[in-house]
């Protein structure tokens, strides 16, 4: 059948250059960050940069040594970019690829059925969509994958010495990576194709001889079965989104929408039709005859509506989810801060010298420390601080234990570090100081968490200064003295700013880190979707050129036609748009109650302007792209129409 | 029905049944009710046969063929093709038997676009897992008449000409029965009766056996006996009649 395969991908062009497209692209980023990460893997810094250490053992492990690279070598938060670029790369693709080529078997069930009428078996049409699927995918993925290898350079020249990877990183050998790529792009195709070809293999002889192409509206238990065991498992996950999850929120803010999208994905030609005629009332009620013929198209062909709406609802609810969500992190992550400062002034970069007017200076000495566990060991900011002072500038309130033993070999331990880590009070935590120095330290506190002000680890000034003797206070809390107003202060202290100043700025970069972070994550996913949005609608309109022909015969002039082609993407587009909605605004309510427990007054900022700019980005690409191939057709259509009156 | 008097079920003509309907029923259900097309069918079609089914808009023509094709499941009866009861196959051996029984004309061409004349030929070969002999391909076209067109694609062809090609598609696997649904309807009348002659042909020449549905009594008037359909039963049948005979059995039947 394979013979077969080659030949009608050659005639199906316009069916299959989408399913190229998306996978080529696919492709491309999933082997883009494949090399990267080869070459982060292939990096070895200078033996200085690193501190080999040897893990405790213990629980069935053995010790070993294993060398934790310093942060100015630290490549992993380049890593974890990377996979989830590709995770999110990868699920797209397979949902692209999906619905495109369900729409290519949906619509052309009478070749199927031909096919089935001079002989072929229900295997023998499973295996040629296999084969189509195999066909185009070997072509995409060889074209993403040289794609890749040439962009690569690119991207790790952008990629060097930035704060998620502070070193110059060189290509690595491309084959292995790139043919990780091509085979995750092969089998997603397959992966893709599988249920459309069972579906073309089920299209009976018969089918040949009707003369409408409609798909039978129905849709398999087996399809709804799994639809409700994901819905299941994405309001499972939903649940987790509490307060207790604490940091997971946000890594489950991006994995439940992508469950929840598979889930309506699959009971989509039930939801669609359901939504669209709530849709469709206004609809009605304001247009003439092309918002019912719309309407009636819309709901008559519910799979096609369905694997037209599958990559609006995808890309809307994914990115929709961790735009809000990132936003109210960072919400939450302000007033964290700003409820854990509680001097005036804070001062950025060396401690102040000139002492006139303050009372006290809390000039806290950052390092990193390598903490050893028993099967890893990993680097963990700390800072040296003096109890006394800092617990008057920042909220340091004891959960249990004493900060006042905070001297020698001790340390306090944040609530969230002292939770995953099991530690209490008396506890030791074996480390490597940079010094190279291995100490066991006593835990005599447990601390309130306070991100971006304390961090996980805190421990006497002394022995910081001690281990660390190259670390540099790099931002220090400050008490005016009796009397003294902070807004006269500051101007005296060189890099001086009142804690509001400072809170607000740190809130601000903090939005500026997300922003960064959304544009590598979501970029690639966007532009990819929007090609799955405008190449699904392409082709769900060029297929149309019959329909077009009998409308006009039947008097429909070409702007009723247009307004029918323009109703009808605005309707599958509205009703994506408002599934991905529902899932953004659970997601969102849900984050943000988990983050904002036991803190009060949180700021709430709702980035309008991006998510509108998401949901008119969706609407435009899809009446655009449906309405550009209608002109198109129409004026074919008037051509040959004027060809036959002619004769 | 001026011709006959005749009293079904039918006794077959003589030589033996290519294909055999037996109490053939078919009932439609839809929200809308249930619908009979076929009410009782029984019929020998005689190997070597050209036989003709016509009927007024619904009498159960098309169903008929389709559940004599194996396409459809008859509701009860049975169908018996060259000894084989196809009631009790699986989709797999309907579809062997398929291909190496029966061979389909419809109105609509039904050709592959993407492919060119010359593999839409071989591709019912093709299907059964053998390699096409680029001799018996050239035979078949040149038999249709359209030898030297084997390179062309569906669409560079005339209408006369795709239904040439779909008739060659069916001749390549020398099929026992011919299924021709209004093979002639979009086409003109020199055409058709290029096309009937081919079909014509098939049963004199090669013993195959054709069964044709239509609505036109010219094209009806080639096949050796008329079958006439109403509501779902057979009406009568002329034989050798003219289209003119035919023609008026079919007003009789419409009023």
């Amino acid at each position: 059948m394979f013979f077969l395969s080659r030949q009608t991908v050659g005639r199906h062009r316009s069916l299959y250059a989408g399913s190229f497209v998306a996978l080529a692209v696919g492709v491309f980023l999933l082997g883009l960050a494949a090399t990267a990460t080869a070459a982060t893997i292939a990096y070895h810094g200078p033996a200085s940069a690193s501190i080999s250490v040897t893990t405790l053992g213990g629980d069935g492990t053995a010790p070993q040594n294993v060398k934790v690279p310093l942060s100015d070598a630290d490549v992993s938060g380049l890593q974890t970019v990377l996979s989830m670029v590709g995770t999110i790369s990868g699920f797209i693709t397979v949902f692209v690829i999906a619905s495109t080529f369900a729409f290519a078997v949906a619509s052309r069930r009478r070749e199927y059925g031909l096919l089935r009428l001079i002989g072929a078996t229900p295997r023998q049409i499973r295996r040629m969509v296999l084969g189509e699927a195999v066909a185009v995918a070997l072509a995409a993925s060889l074209t993403g994958a040289i794609a890749a290898q040439l962009a690569t350079p690119l991207l790790l020249r952008k990629a060097s010495y930035t704060e998620l990877a502070p070193v110059k990183l060189e290509p690595a050998s491309p084959w292995v990576p790139l043919a990780i790529a091509v085979g995750a792009g092969l089998l997603v195709a397959m992966l893709g194709a599988r249920s459309a070809a069972r579906r073309a293999g089920r299209v009976g002889p018969i089918d040949a001889l009707r003369e409408a192409s409609l798909e039978p509206p129905r849709i398999g238990p087996v399809r709804v079965v799994f639809g409700l065991l994901f819905l299941a498992g994405a309001i499972t996950m939903l649940t987790l989104i509490r307060p207790s999850s604490g940091e997971g929120a946000v890594p489950l803010a991006m994995f439940t929408p992508m469950v929840m999208v598979i889930a309506l994905t699959l009971l989509a030609p039930l939801v669609v039709p359901l939504v669209g005629r709530v849709w469709a009332v206004p609809l009605v009620a304001w247009t003439q005859v092309s918002g019912r013929l719309a309407r009636s198209n819309v709901l008559a062909a519910p799979r096609r509506s369905a694997s037209l709406a599958a990559p609006i609802l995808a890309i809307s609810a994914i990115a929709g989810s961790m735009v809000l969500s990132l936003s109210f992190a960072a919400d939450s992550a302000a007033a964290t801060i700003r409820d854990a400062v509680r001097a005036p002034i804070v001062v950025t970069g060396a401690a102040p010298v000139d002492r006139a007017g303050v009372k006290a200076v809390d000039a806290g000495v950052p390092l990193q420390v390598v903490r050893v566990a028993a099967d890893y060991a990993e680097l963990e900011d700390a800072e040296g601080i003096d109890p006394v002072i800092a617990s008057q500038t920042r909220d340091l309130t004891v959960r249990s234990g004493d900060l006042g033993e905070l001297t020698g070999n001790t340390v306090a331990v944040s609530k969230e570090m002292a939770g995953f880590e099991g530690y209490r009070v008396g506890a030791e935590v074996p480390v490597v100081f940079p010094d190279r120095k291995p100490v066991k330290l006593r835990v005599v506190a447990i601390v309130k968490d306070a991100f971006g002000v304390n961090p996980s680890f805190l421990i006497p000034l002394e022995l910081a200064r001690e281990h660390a003797p190259q670390a540099r206070t790099e931002r220090s809390f400050v008490l005016p003295a009796d009397g003294v107003a902070p807004a006269d202060l500051v101007q005296r202290i060189p890099g001086a700013q009142l804690a509001t100043d400072w809170e607000a700025d740190q809130a601000e970069g903090l939005r500026k880190g997300n922003r960064l972070g959304l544009v590598m994550l979501l970029g690639p996913a966007a532009l990819y979707s929007a090609i799955a949005i405008a190449n699904t609608l392409l082709m769900g309109s060029l297929q149309r050129r019959h329909e077009f022909v009998t409308s006009r015969l039947l008097g429909a002039t070409p702007a009723q036609l247009r307004r029918m082609v323009l109703w009808e993407s605005s309707l599958v587009g509205a009703v994506a748009l408002s599934l991905g909605a529902a899932i953004t605004i659970t997601v969102g309510v849900l984050v943000r109650h988990s983050m904002t427990s036991g803190v009060a007054d949180v700021p709430i900022t709702v980035p309008w302007g991006i998510l509108l700019g998401i949901g008119g980005l969706c609407l435009t690409l899809a009446v655009g792209s449906a309405l550009a191939p209608t002109a198109y057709l129409l004026r074919v259509v008037a051509g040959q129409n004027a060809i036959q009156q002619g004769q | 029905m001026t011709a006959t008097a005749p009293t079904y079920p039918y006794t077959a003509p003589a030589g033996p049944p290519a294909l055999l309907l037996d109490s053939i029923t078919k009932t439609y259900r839809s929200k809308a009710g249930a619908v009979d097309a076929l009410r009782g069918v029984t019929y020998h079609f005689a190997r070597g046969s050209f036989t003709a089914v016509m009927g007024p808009s619904g009498s159960g023509k098309s169903t008929l063929l389709q559940c004599a094709a194996g396409l459809d499941h008859p509701t009860t009866g049975t169908v018996v093709l060259n000894g084989v009861t196809l009631l009790g196959l699986n989709e797999v051996e309907l579809t062997k038997l398929r291909r190496a029984e029966m061979g389909f004309v419809f109105q609509a061409y039904n050709l592959l676009p993407s492919l060119t004349v010359y593999d839409n030929v071989a591709l019912p070969l093709r299907l059964t897992g053998r390699r096409p002999a680029r001799n018996d391909v050239q035979r078949v076209l040149e038999q249709v008449g359209l030898e030297g067109k084997a390179k062309r694609r569906p669409a560079e062809l005339s209408g006369g000409q795709q239904q040439r090609v779909a008739i060659a598609r069916a001749l390549i696997t020398r099929p026992s029965v011919f299924f021709a649904d209004e093979p002639t309807g979009a086409l003109d009348s020199g055409t058709s009766r290029q096309i009937l002659g081919l079909l014509r042909e098939a049963t004199d020449r090669v013993g195959q056996t054709v069964v044709m549905v239509t609505h036109d009594p010219v094209a009806a008037a080639y096949a050796e006996r008329v079958l006439f359909l109403s509501d779902g039963l057979l009406a009568g049948h002329l034989d050798r009649a003219t289209p003119a005979q035919i023609a008026a059995a079919m007003s009789d039947l419409e009023r």
